[in-house]
């Protein structure tokens, strides 16, 4: 019993994250139908931008200022740090191939995840850092009840992850900006014509995309004991995998895939084989994308002819 | 780009008219004239030439390597740049050759480390070739159900499997982390190849041979119905185009080329791991394929050798420090105009950092006591015009940050003020590069790609040889 | 139709220079020894190389060797009075990019090597550096195969192999922590599975049950979370007092042990020198085996010139040392054949580094260094530590 309470909490607090990310994955490419590989990079600069706020408050053993105020100053600098980020990333390298061939953008994006893994390492070395968040959010604060045992990172990670796919809902579905993104989404031309500002809307994007990214980071900085240059790639990786397994393009999707891909790792590696976990889930995941081939929550999508 | 009312031919009207005037457009005609035949002859002469003059074991290596590249962009050309599908398991069917020719052609089949296979080459490839065929039908068939996106991440799937599989079933036969090593050199009918140049020559040989099988086939019947899947799959069917026939034997065939490339690479190394297949070496593949220019064989084999030796200049410094020179002179000489201006702007460059440097000499001797990290005559020629202090890791760190500024500001400003921007990012550039960059090549290389790869998609997003494709609204 | 010319001038232009680049290096390496040749034992001028992974996932260990080499041939060119430069040929681990970069070392004027790191590496690129008559020496490459039975006749290796290493811990782990049962888990690296594989045996043989689990030691960030929560949840059962984590990356282990600690488990843990990280891993009570004693906090003279110097080149850590003794032997290698009044090549170099004979209080793992004829080290040189409650790292004896 105890293993799998503690498993369903191990599996749901890394597929929340996973989560996390994904959102903005599909935010983006529910746009601009653009898979941002570069995306995984702008987490990991989140995670940098948090450690380096954390040490500017004196670091995690002394620090010169309350918790909760500090944590707010890191999640605020890495999401606006990376959302700057991400719109940079779109003026200068993706609106340029807005209209070339579908496969440019991501051989682009490969050149950005390439330039910024090894920009980070260039500066700030190869050695991995830590958080050390056990010395300024102790274990023993959190959730207690009999087996099931909830820290309180990861009570965070699962009650933001909630929190921003309800709040990112709710914006593209109920605000002006959130209009615009689906007229953008559904015809960029004919939307332009309509008096959409195209440029401005695939901005805010890109700008809301990665600062969910940058706040990925943190809490993966807060919940995981390393950050270090190369932690973009297999987040990326994972990201991309939870948003189309979830259906691309589609928020509840993201998170439902991250969930997925998450429990599934985790129930793997506890009850059938450590060693073969990366396979049994490849197998699963093949399997669920030949049972609903647009993922769970993917619509079919009309062909226009 | 899509525009309303705009079909192909009006698109090139413009091309049309600049091809009839100038020198630049009577070498273009010149060069439409020569037909597909008489300059795959000349490129695979020049091939043998090159073969003939290259004497050093490296260099030839390097060309090994850049021809295998040529074969694996081809290969993947046929289901990424024909069909159009979007193929990231593509590494699996590289490794899946390598260690099938591994596993024929050393003691991994015999038991207890003695006897196994040793089968010659003509008869091991083929047979690798075959298995590699059926595994990419099955794939296909699979692939049938899914699309766009959603068949890459499957595919990808494949790709991670398959090093994972290397990696933990059964090490005692495909010996796990280790790999095999010690593999035959390609032999057939007692004539064996051990020498680089002779592998060089087997490779350029089935590199041709491949660009016309290819080339007949992009000329076929199953060429045209792959192009027509790939524009509209909708409307390929019906047209009665078989459209899921076309898809598996475009896996199938992609596959059969990725594992005859895994063959010769496994036999050029003489060892297999399952390291050597990972995500990055797919993305130098599909940097291959997209530098060169999708859907063009003439392009995969271009990106194939562009890449290689590219990636091969980058990490040496000396040459690392040649390209990132001649990349700022040339950009400087396409960009510029008139020519007075770019007289004015290299002089100017020139003067402002003997100024800056004289300046801060005379501030701080400590801040211009560091040497540049080129060696050699760049080494010698900037060593009294950039400023490098003793100790140059933060200032470089700074300098880098505040260049990548720079370049950003400069693609915003316009006119007479992007002009006088140059000036100082230039010496920046310089300073930046003779205190930071150079002291850590390795990590500069991958700095440089990944700069290279944006610079290139943005300035040619259809890439080196890769037609400019209108697309019909 | 402007850019595409442009573009294709580059290219060719690439090659061209290319073409030049490596003609131009082979021609280097001529003048290089005939400048020495002339110069005599005056200023040993030559180029001696470094294999190692300097981008990539493991950057960080790879970086650590780099700094250390390059520390290494700072202060032997001063002491020497020698003019070797050091050329990196980053592999990231991967024994393709590590055979490209030996044919490139091999085509220019470097007369010996330092590295590889793995020993996956050394496999793929030891027969090339044999047949061209190139000594390298690892700092890291510990699989005892490599050195067997003549196939890498230039290797040379300054730490003990896994089968001096594993059987060293296994025996401790018997004898004083006496464990009914170990969980002991690879992370899939060649290094990590020949440590696993060494140590198996061994403690089987005296009744202990092994709990052999694997993991995807380059994951990162959730992906390694979750299998590391993962383990520590349905793996380490109470029985399992001891835990062994041969591991490359040291983050790691400690991520594990704070799992531990999270899910209030007790177990102690036992790393390896890939492990050996006192800013990395902290987890109270553990044990580190590791080549060397641990040089930051030594006083001898070498060892703090050692941490002081490495610093203008990147942080400390523990595991550059060894890679510090590798070029430190190539380096007084070039230096005695200079001495000696003959060219610094490298049949010269390998004969000088056959004969190396440093003096234990000349090299920070603090054993004398000298080969034996397949390229291992006489001695076996093993030291344990015990980090305490405030994270510090105490030696402790290992027999």
């Amino acid at each position: 019993m105890q293993v799998f309470v503690q498993t369903l909490v191990n599996g749901v607090t890394t597929g929340m994250l996973y989560a996390l990310i994904a959102l903005g994955y599909t935010m983006v490419y529910g746009v601009l139908k653009l898979l941002n590989f570069a995306h995984g990079d702008v987490y990991m600069i989140g995670a940098y931008i948090g450690y380096f706020v954390l040490h500017w408050f004196g670091g995690p053993t002394a620090l010169s200022a309350p918790v909760p105020l500090v944590l707010l100053v890191m999640f605020a600098l890495a999401a606006g740090g990376c959302g700057a980020l991400g719109v940079a990333m779109e003026r200068f390298a993706y609106r340029p191939l807005r209209d070339a061939p579908r496969i440019a953008p991501l051989i682009t994006a490969l050149g950005i995840s390439f330039l910024l893994e090894n920009t980070v390492l260039l500066l700030f070395g190869g050695f991995t850092r830590s958080y050390q968040t056990p010395s300024f959010l102790p274990f023993s604060s959190g959730l207690h009840i009999g087996a099931l045992r909830i820290d309180i990172v990861q009570g965070m990670i699962i009650v933001l992850g909630v929190l921003m796919m309800l709040g990112l809902r709710w914006l593209v579905n109920h605000t002006v900006l959130g209009k615009s993104m689906r007229a953008v989404a559904s015809d960029r031309e004919a939307a332009e014509m309509l008096g959409i500002d195209v440029n401005r809307t695939i901005a805010l994007t890109f700008f809301i995309g990665s600062a969910m990214a940058g706040v990925a980071g943190v809490m993966s900085g807060l919940a995981f004991n390393q950050i270090s240059n190369t932690i973009g790639f297999l987040a990326g990786l994972k990201a991309f995998t939870a948003a189309v397994v979830g259906g691309i393009g589609s928020l509840p999707g993201a998170m439902i895939g991250g969930l997925f891909i998450g429990l599934c790792e985790s129930f793997t590696s506890s009850y059938i084989s450590s060693q073969y976990t990366d396979l049994i889930v490849f197998g699963i995941l093949i399997v669920t994308m030949l049972v609903r081939p647009t993922g769970i929550f993917g619509a079919p999508t009309l062909q226009k002819v | 780009m899509a525009r309303l009312g705009v079909d192909e031919w009006v698109a090139r009207s413009g091309e049309r008219r600049e091809r009839q005037s100038g020198w630049r457009g009577r070498i273009d005609q010149a060069r439409a004239r020569v037909g597909w035949w008489p300059r795959l002859a000349l490129v695979v002469g020049l091939g043998l030439v090159f073969g003939q003059i290259a004497a050093n074991v490296n260099v030839q290596t390097v060309a090994i390597n850049s021809l295998i590249y040529a074969l694996l962009a081809m290969g993947l050309n046929i289901a990424v740049g024909w069909a159009g599908l979007l193929d990231l398991g593509y590494i699996a069917f590289f490794g899946f050759g390598a260690y099938g020719y591994a596993l024929f052609s050393s003691n991994a089949l015999g038991s207890g480390g003695a006897g196994g296979a040793h089968l010659p080459a003509i008869e091991s490839i083929p047979i690798v070739l075959v298995a590699a065929g059926a595994v990419g039908v099955v794939i296909g068939l699979i692939a049938l159900r899914l699309s766009g996106d959603y068949l890459a991440i499957v595919t990808l799937f494949v790709g991670q499997a398959f090093v994972e599989v290397v990696n933990n079933i059964d090490p005692g036969t495909l010996g796990g982390v280790n790999g095999l090593y010690g593999l035959d050199p390609v032999h057939s009918f007692g004539v064996s190849i051990t020498t680089p140049k002779g592998l060089y020559y087997l490779v350029l040989a089935i590199v041709a041979i491949l660009a016309v099988v290819l080339h007949l086939l992009d000329t076929s019947r199953t060429g045209r119905a792959w192009r027509a899947l790939q524009d509209d799959p909708l409307a390929a069917s019906a047209m009665t185009i078989p459209v899921n026939k076309l898809k598996v034997m475009a896996f199938s065939f992609s596959a059969t080329v990725g594992a005859l490339a895994g063959t010769l690479f496994a036999a050029e190394q003489n060892n297999v791991f399952p390291t050597n297949f990972t995500a990055n070496i797919l993305i130098l593949i599909y940097a291959c394929l997209v530098l060169g220019g999708v859907g063009s064989i003439a392009g995969a084999i271009l990106g194939g050798i562009v890449v290689t030796v590219g990636e091969q200049m980058l990490s040496s410094p000396t040459d690392a420090g040649y390209l990132f020179y001649g990349l700022i002179l040339l950009t400087l000489l396409v960009r510029v105009r008139p020519w007075r201006y770019l007289g004015l702007l290299i002089a100017g460059t020139i003067v402002f950092g003997l100024a800056v440097r004289a300046i801060v000499s005379a501030v701080s001797a400590s801040a211009v006591a560091g040497a540049p990290g080129s060696s050699g005559w760049i080494g010698s020629l900037v060593s009294h015009w950039v400023i490098v202090p003793a100790h140059p890791a933060t200032y470089g760190n700074i300098l880098f940050v505040t260049l990548i500024c720079a370049l950003i500001a400069i693609i915003r400003l316009q006119g007479t003020r992007r002009l006088l921007a140059v000036v100082p990012t230039i010496f920046a550039a310089a300073c930046c590069w003779e205190s930071r960059l150079i002291v850590n090549p390795a990590i500069t290389t991958q700095i440089m790609i990944g700069a290279i790869l944006i610079l290139t998609m943005a300035a040619r997003p259809q890439g080196l040889l890769g037609a400019h494709r209108v697309e019909l609204l | 139709m402007r850019p595409r010319f442009i573009l294709i001038a580059v290219a060719l232009l690439a090659l061209i220079a290319a073409g030049c680049g490596s003609s131009s290096s082979s021609s280097s390496s001529a003048s290089a020894s005939a400048s020495a040749g002339s110069g005599g034992a005056k200023k040993c001028t030559t180029s001696i190389a470094i294999e190692g992974p300097f981008t990539g996932p493991v950057a960080q260990i790879g970086l650590e060797q780099l700094h250390f080499a390059q520390l290494a041939v700072a202060m032997d060119n001063a002491a020497n009075a020698t003019n070797v430069t050091l050329a990196q040929d980053d592999t990231q681990l991967t024994p393709a990019l590590a055979t490209q970069k030996t044919q490139a070392i091999i085509g220019s004027g470097a007369v010996a090597v330092v590295g590889p790191a793995g020993s996956q590496e050394v496999n793929a690129v030891g027969p090339l550096f044999g047949r061209a008559g190139i000594a390298f020496i690892s700092g890291s490459a510990t699989l005892p195969a490599l050195a067997a039975s003549g196939k890498n006749p230039t290797f040379f290796r300054v730490v003990p192999d896994d089968s001096v290493q594993g059987p060293q811990d296994a025996n401790y782990i018997i004898s004083h922590l006496k464990p009914k049962a170990v969980l002991l888990i690879d992370d899939a690296e060649a290094y990590s599975q020949g440590l696993a594989n060494a140590m198996t045996p061994i403690l089987q043989k005296a009744g202990i049950k092994v709990n052999r689990q694997t993991y995807n030691g380059t994951d990162t960030g959730a992906t390694l979370a979750n299998a590391l929560s993962s383990l520590v949840t349905s793996q380490l059962n109470p029985s399992e007092t001891v835990t062994v984590l041969p591991w490359q990356t040291a983050a790691n282990a400690q991520q594990f042990g704070l799992d531990v600690q999270q899910q209030r488990k007790k177990t102690i843990l036992f790393g390896t020198d890939g492990t050996n990280s006192p800013s990395q891993f902290k987890i109270p009570g553990t044990y580190v085996s590791n080549f060397g004693p641990d040089i930051s906090s030594s006083s001898s003279a070498l060892d703090k010139s050692l941490v002081s110097g490495v610093a203008k080149y990147g942080p400390y850590g523990a595991f550059g040392v060894p890679t510090y003794a590798a070029a430190d032997v190539l380096m007084k290698a070039i230096s005695s054949v200079c001495k000696a009044g003959q060219t610094p090549s490298r049949s010269n170099v390998l004969a000088a580094v056959k004969k190396t004979n440093i003096p234990a209080s000349a090299n920070p793992l603090g054993v004398p260094v000298s080969f034996q004829s397949n390229g291992n080290l006489t001695g076996s040189p093993g030291y344990l530590f015990k980090i305490t409650g405030a994270g510090k790292y105490i030696p402790v004896p290992n027999k």
